[in-house]
């Protein structure tokens, strides 16, 4: 029926009809999400004055702040694109714990990896000092460096591209793949040439997750002693006193991100297939024999080793040289846990209200995800703004405990709104609008067939989408920082305040707690991605 | 519509959830019924300030609500709170966050005999707004095998060419570098600040990394000979259960440098009473409480530091580290400097 109108049905409805209540809502939710980056922004052309490091310095700091991105995706890229395939399309010992084993570093925040690696590298550290004691000079290798940082953040980061490609490679069309060895491939070149760039909108997404939050990371860089526009900004407000001149700075960090979204967007654009249409087989996989399997197998156990094992076990022997602070621990991992499910919570919700009601609007949901770019800290002081106007207007808001915590959900969603938009969006993507058009068809409202048809089939992404919330909002720092009520300490604030006082063994029981939360609900996504593939067993 | 149903009841479970469980987040201590509140935002965070807050409850029956972030947050956040702000004392541990906090007009002056007679005038500002409550020297750390306490008798003696390569310094941002380069260009000028700058990056063993216990960790492992650290860090070395800690702490010494005759550069911790204090008289009380003999040894000793009321002695450790002239040079000088020595860092490329 549709196809013999004239004009297509979303441009007659969109001229014909009002907006519906999910777009309105949409509306307001975007607009609530980006109202503390328009008030960076406006900070940032009307604040006036500024004063901060001389340009040329600035000019180094984006200088290294680029080269950190380009390393880190591509050793976060490679590695986690290399795990994916050979997790999803070999058997090798271990290949089922690897299969979910391999995303656990998202659990582990960065600065526990810059704690870790920056200790166990230390010049008075273990491994130097043995290596001092051994070849009697200094290894040439400094974890407080350009490289360094570059290395701890890949194995920090590597989870999202091992995540979203696996994603990828488990959905993939076995049409395709059989295909390409029909006509001569082998495994390895039909990944070359068939899988990975059928996969590539995937890998953009996870790649762009890491690269923004490499831009965004102030905790692991600084504590690594890299410079970047990052700390440019923290140092232009703490050194210089000058919130203008952080602004400044984080816009081209903002600009950075708008356009690394836009190169992902126009790269999933085209390169979408459509294998709705396809049969569904269980993936053919290769038994992997000798020493590829060992290779596959050692592979996958130094990523998880790098990733966690590692840094969390070096963290754990350091902390049990101190004594913690019990009560307090576990207060504030009451209070860390019951933040990211509220956090996790509203924020899918707002985010779910966004993607569906701005169907069609590719542009909302990019500006409501730039703040995941921002830096942490020019967030928390564009989230002043909307704090201020509730605190000044409201009696007793700013010392009440609801108001504190209300406060803090809305600051989890402006600022980790990509993590949530990104997966739903990705699993929107799989909705035809012919499914839509067929509800509507049937007498479903447009509302309707949104909770009759779409949202049942973007549940595994909702899902996928609160948990990566949940542990952002367990690993979230300056927005909470600025922000929490009265007596109220998160594990996050708990290991940042022993960091800065130089008492790593006492940082390494938050630090560790927050990795313990976290890696359950890790678990969980790991394990649903797993059984995405339509058909699979759940 | 089941589907949406069930997403909506796993939401509102959660919603919930987080309601119960924070239901038991203040939670209210079964103490003594407490006379009225004070509400604290501090930048110190050591676990035995938490102490000092229970010992003021106890000794006042005044409740003490706590709030601690950086003071760059805590001056940003105040502003956002305008007069509705709840704080009724602020704490930092820097003299340049205090200036700072000052200059956004956070403070209010108090008239308090107590603390006039307490605090020496050269820790508090001059218009009452703020007090100092504890000292901090910022010292040489050498090797003593390889170092005589002589030839680092001065902060010049680290951009003497003796020292070519035997230098550890740690970033030029942290706050403790500002405030000696602050202090350094207010007696020196700043031509003669950056000639020294230059000296010691000349005369770095490696790129400044890492705080104030990585360098001295660094001499221990002979990378470098001296190294620039606040007394407390080494203190805590000396007192630390760790062999190896143990081991670099008899390996390294102090030397209390002196900065033109004056002694050697000292910093605060400090505080005062918020513009908007709901309780004034509380805050007041809070100040003059950090004051006391008990207090002070508390607030000095959470962290081996010196204690600003001259009457109290420190711990023994610290009592034998306490033998030194403290320049008088007035603190208000690192804030107002604090830009200007960053600059004067940017431009000798101490990074």
């Amino acid at each position: 029926m549709a196809d013999v109108q004239p004009l297509s049905p979303t441009r007659l409805r969109r001229l014909s009809k009002p907006w519906t209540g999910l777009q309105w809502g949409a509306l307001v939710a975007a607009v609530l999400a980006i109202t503390p980056l328009v008030a960076v922004i406006a900070l940032a052309v009307f604040g006036g004055e500024a004063r901060a490091s001389a340009p040329e310095l600035i000019a180094r700091y984006a200088l290294n702040s680029a080269v950190l991105a380009a390393l880190v995706a591509l050793g976060a890229g490679s590695a986690g694109a290399l795990a994916a395939w050979l997790v999803v399309m070999h058997r090798f010992p271990g290949r089922s714990f690897f299969a979910w084993a391999l995303a656990l570093p998202l659990a582990a925040p960065a600065f526990l990896l810059a704690y870790a690696y920056a200790d166990l590298f230390d010049a008075a550290g273990p491994i130097r000092t043995a290596f001092r004691a051994a070849f009697g000079t200094e290894l040439p290798l400094n974890m407080r460096s350009l490289p360094g940082a570059a290395f701890v953040l890949s194995a920090a980061f590597y989870p999202y591209v091992y995540l979203t490609a696996r994603t990828a490679f488990v959905n993939q069309s076995v049409a395709a793949l059989e295909a390409a060895r029909t006509l001569g491939c082998s495994l390895r070149q039909a990944f070359f040439r068939v899988a990975l760039p059928l996969a590539r909108p995937a890998l953009a997404a996870g790649m762009a997750l890491a690269v923004m939050e490499t831009l965004a990371d102030y905790g692991a860089v600084n504590f690594l002693s890299v410079q970047t526009l990052t700390t440019g900004v923290v140092r232009a407000w703490s050194v210089f006193g000058s919130t203008v001149a952080a602004a400044r700075l984080s816009l081209l960090l903002m600009g950075a991100a708008a356009v690394l979204l836009m190169i992902e967007r126009a790269n999933r654009k085209g390169a979408g297939h459509d294998s709705g249409a396809a049969r569904w087989r269980a993936l053919p996989t290769l038994e992997l024999k000798g020493a590829s399997a060992w290779g596959a197998s050692l592979f996958c156990l130094t990523l998880l080793t790098l990733g966690l094992l590692l840094p969390a076990g070096w963290l754990a022997w350091r902390g049990l040289s101190a004594v913690p602070e019990a009560p307090r621990l576990l207060l504030a991992a009451a209070h860390s846990l019951s933040l990211s499910l509220a956090g996790a919570a509203v924020t899918v919700v707002l985010a779910a209200v966004i993607a569906f009601g701005a169907r069609g609007h590719p542009l909302a949901p990019r500006l409501a995800s730039l703040g995941y770019a921002t830096p942490g800290a020019v967030m928390a002081i564009g989230l002043l703004a909307p704090a201020g106007w509730l605190w000044r207007g409201f009696e007793g808001a700013v010392s009440g405990f609801g108001a504190g915590v209300g406060l803090l959900l809305y600051a989890y969603a402006a600022r980790l709104m990509a993590s949530a938009l990104e997966p739903i969006d990705a699993g929107l993507s799989r909705i035809t609008p012919s499914m839509g058009r067929a509800a509507r068809t049937l007498g479903e409202t447009e509302t309707g067939a949104v909770r009759r048809v779409h949202l049942p089939i973007a549940k595994g992404a909702l899902l996928t989408a609160a948990l990566l919330v949940f542990v952002d909002v367990l690993k979230e720092l300056p927005a909470t920082l600025i922000l929490r009520p009265f007596n109220f300490d998160t594990l996050a604030v708990l290991a940042d305040n022993y960091a800065a006082d130089e008492r790593l063994a006492q940082a390494a029981w938050p630090a560790l707690l927050i990795l313990l939360v976290a890696i359950g609900p890790v678990i969980v996504l790991t394990r649903r991605v797993a059984h995405s593939r339509p058909g699979a067993p759940s | 519509m089941r589907q949406f149903g069930k997403a909506l009841s796993t939401a509102s479970a959660l919603v919930l959830s987080f309601a119960v469980l924070a239901g038991c987040g203040p939670r209210k201590e079964a103490e003594v019924p407490t006379k009225g509140e004070l509400n604290l935002y501090t930048a110190r965070h050591y676990d035995a300030d938490l102490e000092l807050y229970k010992a003021f409850t106890k000794a006042t029956g005044i409740k003490v609500n706590r709030l601690e972030m950086g003071p760059d947050q805590l001056i940003e956040r105040m502003k956002a709170e305008g007069d509705a702000s709840p704080a009724d004392v602020i704490l930092t541990s820097d003299a340049g966050a205090l200036w700072r906090a000052e200059q956004a007009g956070l403070f209010q002056p108090i008239q308090s005999a107590v603390l006039n007679e307490k605090i020496p005038a050269g820790l508090r500002d001059p218009q009452n707004e703020w007090f100092g409550f504890s000292r901090r020297a910022r010292v040489i750390a050498y090797d003593k095998a390889k170092v005589k306490p002589e030839e680092v008798a001065t902060y010049e003696a680290l951009a003497e060419p003796r020292f070519k390569g035997k230098v550890c310094v740690r970033s030029s941002d942290n706050v403790y570098n500002l405030s000696l380069m602050s202090a350094l260009i207010e007696r020196w000028g700043q031509d003669k600040a950056l000639t020294w700058a230059k000296g010691v990056v000349a005369n770095m063993a490696r790129p400044p990394q890492g705080g104030d216990i990585e360098q001295i960790k660094a001499i221990g492992a002979g990378v470098c000979d001296v190294a620039l650290t606040n007394t407390y860090y080494y203190l805590r070395l000396v007192r630390s259960g760790d062999a190896g800690d143990k081991a670099t702490a008899e390996k390294v010494a102090l030397s209390f440098p002196n900065l033109d005759g004056h002694g050697t550069h000292v910093n605060i911790s400090g505080g005062g009473v918020a513009r908007y204090a709901p309780h004034k008289d509380a805050a007041v009380k809070f100040l003059e409480f950090l004051a006391t003999d008990e207090a002070q040894e508390i607030f000095a000793g959470a962290n081996n530091e010196y204690p600003a009321v001259a009457s109290v002695k420190p711990p023994a450790l610290v009592a034998q580290y306490s033998n030194f002239t403290a320049d008088p040079m007035p603190v208000t000088t690192y804030g107002a400097r604090q830009a200007e020595a960053q600059a004067v860092f940017d431009k000798a490329g101490w990074r």
